[in-house]
């Protein structure tokens, strides 16, 4: 009797954990599906990418507090202010820079702006965590010994749309195509008359408002500081490499991957072990599987 | 030539001017006490150094007014940033190149852990008001003072007002695994097991960790659990307290259990916790409702100067900067001095207590630690434990 009974609190538990880690799983992948797109169309790093999911994050804090807007809204304005400031940084720093024709310089250019951003929002926004709360939050459900929050089932939906719109557009639309000819070759692709400057331009304006949407998403879940993406861009990094550089499948199932053991490791090892054992996974791929969880050829990633 | 030799008068004119003009500011300098800042200005501490500045701008623009014994305040500050490499590297710059009489900070115990072999090198007294760790004072370093109660003041007695007041026989531990986590954790563990009680399981977690609803299903799971003790910078300790409520685990999510805290979480975290932190009880250096006169006067300036209600993070960095301006009343001039009138601190009054140093240079006066429960509509139960 009492075994099934301990059996039964296990499955809860397990099933339990398995909803944590999906749900954390999902948000990374919001985080990290902007890091792989650049990376896949410029095989550059955006080390800015952080700030602005911290950017969408206050978007989408200040949406709600100022203008009396409601949660699922401000998920619409942080994706839109993280396009628009993606446009305006791409605009005045990284297309002159790329225009030089130097690799470093638009990656050393990332950095520039992200301890620009990062300062901007100190001084704006001050250093004290503000506390997101949404009303979904609040709203807890407890179903056959588990729980979630309406937030959680958001998050889950959002993470979805987002991730179907974006194979849509990517397979199904003419500047979908035109990017990943330009991710394949992007000489080629200019001498088919596709213009590589502005679909750089487009990458660079999805993925900032891919991660502004991140943003607003992960706020409640954040310490919201103007260091705040800072504590997940490190896992989204990890997430990208074990994915497969580029790769928006296997950043997926990385990014679920990464959620699980997340919470698996504190169920049943100790939370200080997560990064061990996410980067100890990170090393194993790298040394035995460098093309990542879904092995592709390169030239098709994105 | 002419012009030109004209222009090379008026710009050895204008040198000499300005020469004068600094040995002017620097005699004037001369009759300033200059207090060096090491706070954290930036990363997940940097909401001590904000409200640390506020409170070290009150006691400066009261004392600056009339100044003391002839002498003025000015404080520099350098953002230690709640870590030790950059608390190393800012208490360094800090003491070449401002040369402070006195220093005040850090918050974080990893960082003033760190600051101390250096500043004590200088031979500058450090006057600390935020860091827990025993190790700060014990054995005891001559030039590091610390006003706060450290983690064994604190621990032991949250641990027996837990086991006494509260009937807990079972507790969980949750630490952010750095020098003050860990080491708060142990004496309460300590502590609490030698009374009878069963710490059922310890976890720690790094300051990158956002999502505590694993954490909070791990607690959930252990079964019945009376009291949580939580040592976490404020952020985190938001996210646990929510988390914990959502599981069900606390009084604020309809549990049984009750979370225990310490100093560390300043005035106003009950309303960003929400509902969620009913029931919490934790321990407060400062009662902005203290009905002693210079509390309420120091409230009221506060509130002038800030249109807002002080910390206890505004409080201590009051004191600190008033304690230093004690010391300078009774006679001291520099660093030596000021260390050697720092140690023979008697009675002194502040916002947040009284002051006097044992021999390892720990305030042994806690006369005004209060424990306080978080009632539902999130104002503050005065337990009267003390």
């Amino acid at each position: 009797m009492r075994s099934s009974g301990t059996r039964q609190v296990t499955a809860t538990i397990v099933a339990q954990q398995a909803i944590n880690g999906i749900v954390l799983g999902s948000l990374y992948v919001l985080v990290a599906l902007g890091l792989t797109l650049i990376y896949g169309v410029l095989v550059q790093i955006n080390f800015a990418h952080a700030d602005f999911v911290t950017l969408g994050a206050f978007a989408a804090y200040f949406f709600m507090h100022l203008f009396g807007g409601s949660y699922l809204a401000s998920i619409g304005v942080a994706l839109v202010v993280g396009a628009v400031l993606g446009w305006l940084i791409n605009v005045s720093i990284f297309a002159p820079l790329r225009h030089k024709g130097s690799e470093l310089l638009p990656l050393i250019a990332t950095i520039g702006v992200s301890v620009m951003m990062q300062n901007a929002m100190l001084s704006l926004f001050g250093p004290v965590p503000y506390a997101f709360e949404t009303p979904y939050s609040q709203q807890v459900f407890r179903v056959a010994g588990t729980f979630f929050t309406a937030q959680s089932i958001i998050i889950i939906a959002v993470s979805i749309a987002t991730i179907a719109l974006l194979y849509a557009f990517m397979k199904f639309t003419f500047l979908g195509k035109a990017l990943r000819a330009v991710a394949q070759d992007r000489e080629t692709a200019g001498l088919m008359g596709i213009n590589p400057s502005y679909l750089i331009m487009l990458t660079i304006v999805i993925s900032s408002a891919l991660a502004g949407m991140a943003g607003a998403m992960l706020a409640p879940v954040l310490v919201l500081t103007p260091f705040a993406g800072t504590s997940v861009i490190v896992k989204a990094f990890a997430i990208v490499i074990i994915g497969g550089f580029g790769n928006v499948e296997g950043t997926i199932l990385a990014g679920l991957l990464v959620g699980l053991i997340e919470s698996f490791t504190t169920q049943y090892l100790d939370p200080g072990l997560i990064d061990i054992v996410v980067f100890g996974l990170l090393l194993l791929m790298l040394a035995f599987r460098p093309t990542g969880l879904i092995s592709e050829r390169r030239e098709e990633n994105v | 030539m002419r012009k030109q030799a004209g222009y090379v008068l008026a710009a050895t004119l204008a040198i000499g001017l300005i020469a004068t003009a600094s040995i002017g500011a620097a005699q004037a300098q001369d009759k300033t006490i200059k207090i060096g800042g090491l706070l954290p200005m930036s990363g997940p501490g940097a909401y001590f150094g904000a409200q640390d500045k506020q409170g070290v701008e009150l006691a400066l623009e009261q004392l600056n007014k009339s100044g003391v014994n002839g002498y003025k305040f000015a404080v520099q500050y350098e953002d230690s940033a709640c870590s030790p490499l950059p608390a190393s590297q800012a208490a360094k710059r800090l003491i070449d190149q401002y040369k402070p009489d006195i220093i005040i900070g850090e918050e974080c115990s990893d960082a003033t852990l760190a600051i101390m072999p250096i500043i004590e090198q200088a031979k500058v007294p450090l006057l600390n008001a935020g860091s827990s760790a025993l190790k700060i004072t014990d054995p005891g370093n001559p030039w590091t003072f610390r006003i706060m109660p450290n983690e064994v003041m604190q621990g032991v007695d949250i641990a027996t007002q837990a086991y006494n007041k509260l009937n807990a026989r079972t507790a969980v531990l949750l630490n952010e695994t750095t020098n003050a986590g860990i080491g708060n954790a142990k004496v309460f563990k300590d502590t609490f097991e030698k009374l009878g009680g069963k710490v059922v399981a310890e976890i720690g977690f790094g300051r990158d960790i956002n999502d505590f609803t694993s954490i909070a299903t791990r607690v959930a799971g252990l079964g019945k659990v009376d009291v949580i003790p939580t040592y976490t910078l404020e952020g985190q300790g938001l996210k646990i307290t929510q988390a914990l409520a959502q599981a069900g685990v606390v009084k604020g999510g309809g549990g049984p259990a009750i979370q225990l805290g310490t100093i560390w979480l300043p005035f106003g975290f009950e309303q960003k916790a929400g509902k969620a932190a009913t029931g919490y009880v934790r321990i407060v250096q400062f009662d902005p409702t203290d009905q002693r006169d210079m509390v309420k006067d120091f409230v009221a300036a506060f509130k002038a100067k800030f249109n807002a209600d002080p910390t206890h993070l505004h409080a201590h960095a009051y004191d600190q900067i008033m304690l230093i301006a004690d010391v300078v009343k009774r006679g001291a001039t520099d660093a030596q001095s000021i260390r050697d009138t720092l140690a023979a601190t008697k009675d002194f009054k502040g916002v947040t207590g009284s002051v006097e140093f044992d021999k390892t240079n720990q305030n042994i006066k806690m006369d005004t630690i209060h424990y306080m429960e978080t009632k539902p509509d999130l104002s503050w139960n005065a337990l009267k434990w003390n």
